[in-house]
């Protein structure tokens, strides 16, 4: 409610989750006693941080509409999205990855991203028309694109079965992107990829950040996501423990003791 | 033997049953929808075809409903009977995940089924309507066996382009993409509840028109011609086909209705062994469907011939 993110001006935040909370099974994953709530601003990189099980993953799952919050409302660019559905969500302009990467199998790499653009050309009209083949030529050359922006270029024509587990990630990454969302939410992103492929991540996140694109990062990497992200998010058994910038976040006192550890401070 | 005459049936009857195949194709093997009730979309085809065109109930009719139309206005009613069936019961089961929408479609069908065996202000009951017409007696020098193989495979083959066209168009890549993985597909903006449904009705479609020309082949609409082991039957000639192409459920059909032509056909010496070849011919359908499912040819057939492309 009080979180300002980084524009210091009277812009309404692009994101504002308001005292939102999910149980499961009577336990509590997100929002403690009077929920969860946190604000993003547009064009600003947050990251997500906390222990195994604080709530990351489903703080996601609420924002993007995967799952239905028991309580609390959520509001994106002016639209209250409140369990709306996950398509309208994403056709309002949030991208978001998987922790577990998910692809669709029978359908090759360049096919997957494809996929992931909303093309007129995917109409049930307009598969017995002619116009399909414009639309799909235009988001073809978008998905090679993107494939070569992740670093996938050359597999566009493998199986999705043929992808390491980094690359089923970078993969997934590319199918958001295709979509030009206006804010991507990343669950851990660099985990099972490789040095080489962090740092090209890296690039990535940066360069979309500088295009103004609004970034939301959940991840256990810190050396990563410290070095890239503006305003820090930490979470401890669903609520919100602080948050502040990453040179706040690295020595603050309960941050070290409920989730980086003592040895991190050295 | 006549070869003629088998090839002549199983024509017709690979054709009617091939249409409602590659809608079970579409809807399963593409939408990802278990329908263990598709007997009751193919009534609903034959039921309206012979309401529609048989003549106005006289004397001893117990039937309530005749409207003597032709029968070209009847074909479209019996698809449009069919369609208005899909959307009535899509309505309420097709927001049901894999084995629940198999077995609310299952019910569906079942309910259809005791409800034309009790009705008989509609339907006649169990006796059905035995007073569907055929076309035109006269075809002049054409056999009308010809005409009626020859308008059913036309239907089949006008079903088999209109879909193949619709699943290799960027539609068809959005419902694959659907069936891998509905979150991500969600995720990635695609309304996977409006295109479900949107395939659910497309299909009932040809099938409602096979149900109109199967009760103008047999004259007939009756609840026994309509069991829960029609279902069945279109199920094994689809896993026989293969579900990944739409040549596979046609292929499948034929096969299957080839096999069991030559079974009734054959001309036995006994009762006895007719009897004897008739419970048989279960027994190798059921081998050839485990064989099936466990080698998967036409799979790999398919698999080849996409990676070749
Ligand atoms: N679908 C689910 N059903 C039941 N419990 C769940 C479900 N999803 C999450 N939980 C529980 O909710 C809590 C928060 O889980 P969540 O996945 O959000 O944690 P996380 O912060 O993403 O953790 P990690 O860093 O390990 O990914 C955990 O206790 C988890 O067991
Ligand atoms: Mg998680």
């Amino acid at each position: 409610m009080n979180n300002t993110a980084s524009t210091p001006t009277a812009e309404p935040p692009l994101l504002e989750a308001s005292a939102i909370s999910k149980r499961f099974a009577g336990l509590r994953a997100v929002g403690g006693e009077d929920g969860l709530s946190f604000a993003v601003s547009r064009g600003s990189f947050v990251g997500l941080i906390g222990p195994n099980g604080a709530g990351k993953s489903t703080t996601f799952n609420l924002i993007s509409g995967v799952l239905a919050s028991d309580s609390g409302a959520v509001t994106f660019d002016g639209h209250d999205i409140t369990n709306a559905a996950s398509d309208t969500i994403a056709e309002l302009g949030i991208g978001r990855t998987f922790q577990t990467p998910r692809a669709f199998e029978s359908l090759s790499v360049l096919d997957n991203v494809v996929s992931g653009a909303t093309s007129p050309g995917e109409r049930l009209r307009a598969a017995f028309g002619r116009a399909w083949r414009t639309h799909e030529s235009v988001t073809v050359d978008a998905a090679k694109r993107t494939l070569d922006r992740v670093g996938l270029t050359g597999r566009a024509d493998d199986l999705v079965s043929d992808l390491s587990g980094g690359e089923l990630r970078m993969l997934e990454v590319a199918r958001q992107l295709v979509r030009n969302p206006v804010m991507l939410l990343l669950d851990e992103p660099t985990s099972g990829v490789d040095p080489v492929l962090q740092k090209r991540l890296a690039a990535l996140l940066a360069e979309l950040h500088r295009e103004g694109m609004t970034l939301v990062v959940v991840e256990h990497n810190l050396h990563f996501l410290l070095a890239l992200a503006e305003h820090i998010l930490v979470l401890t058994h669903g609520e919100l423990l602080t948050e502040g910038p990453p040179t706040e976040i690295r020595t603050d006192a309960a941050v070290i003791s409920a989730y980086l550890g003592d040895d991190y401070a050295a | 033997m006549n070869w003629l005459q088998i090839f002549v049936t199983v024509v017709t009857l690979g054709s009617i049953f091939g249409v409602v195949t590659l809608s079970l194709n579409l809807q399963y093997a593409r939408g990802g929808m278990i329908n263990f009730g598709i007997v009751a979309y193919f009534a609903v085809g034959a039921y309206a075809y012979a309401i529609f065109t048989q003549p106005a109930p006289q004397g001893l009719d117990q039937y309530k409903f005749g409207f003597g139309w032709p029968w070209p206005v009847a074909l479209v009613a019996a698809a449009t009977a069919a369609l208005l069936f899909a959307a009535i019961t899509g309505w309420p089961t097709l927001r049901l995940r894999g084995e629940y929408l198999a077995l609310t479609t299952f019910a569906f069908a079942e309910v259809f089924h005791s409800f034309l065996l009790n009705e008989r202000r509609i339907g006649n009951g169990t006796v059905g309507l035995a007073n569907v017409k055929r076309p035109i007696s006269d075809w002049g020098p054409i056999e009308e066996k010809y005409v009626f193989a020859g308008a059913a495979a036309l239907l089949m083959i006008a079903t088999l382009l209109v879909f193949r066209r619709l699943l290799r168009s960027p539609y068809g890549r959005a419902l694959d993409a659907i069936r891998d993985d509905e979150v991500a597909a969600l995720a990635a903006g695609k309304s996977v509840q409006r295109m479900r449904r949107q395939v659910f009705l497309i299909s009932a479609i040809p099938i409602g028109a096979a149900g109109g020309l199967y009760a103008m082949f047999t004259t007939l609409a009756q609840p026994s011609l309509f069991t829960a082991e029609v279902t069945f039957i279109i199920w094994i000639a689809l896993v026989l086909g293969g579900e990944r192409s739409v040549y596979g459920a046609v292929a499948g059909t034929f096969g299957l209705i080839f096999f069991e032509e030559v079974v009734r056909t054959w001309p036995f010496e006994t009762v006895r062994s007719a009897q004897i070849a008739a419970s048989v011919e279960h027994i190798v359908t059921g081998l050839l469907f485990i064989a099936v499912l466990r080698y998967q040819p036409f799979d790999r057939i398919a698999e080849r011939m996409k990676a070749t492309r």
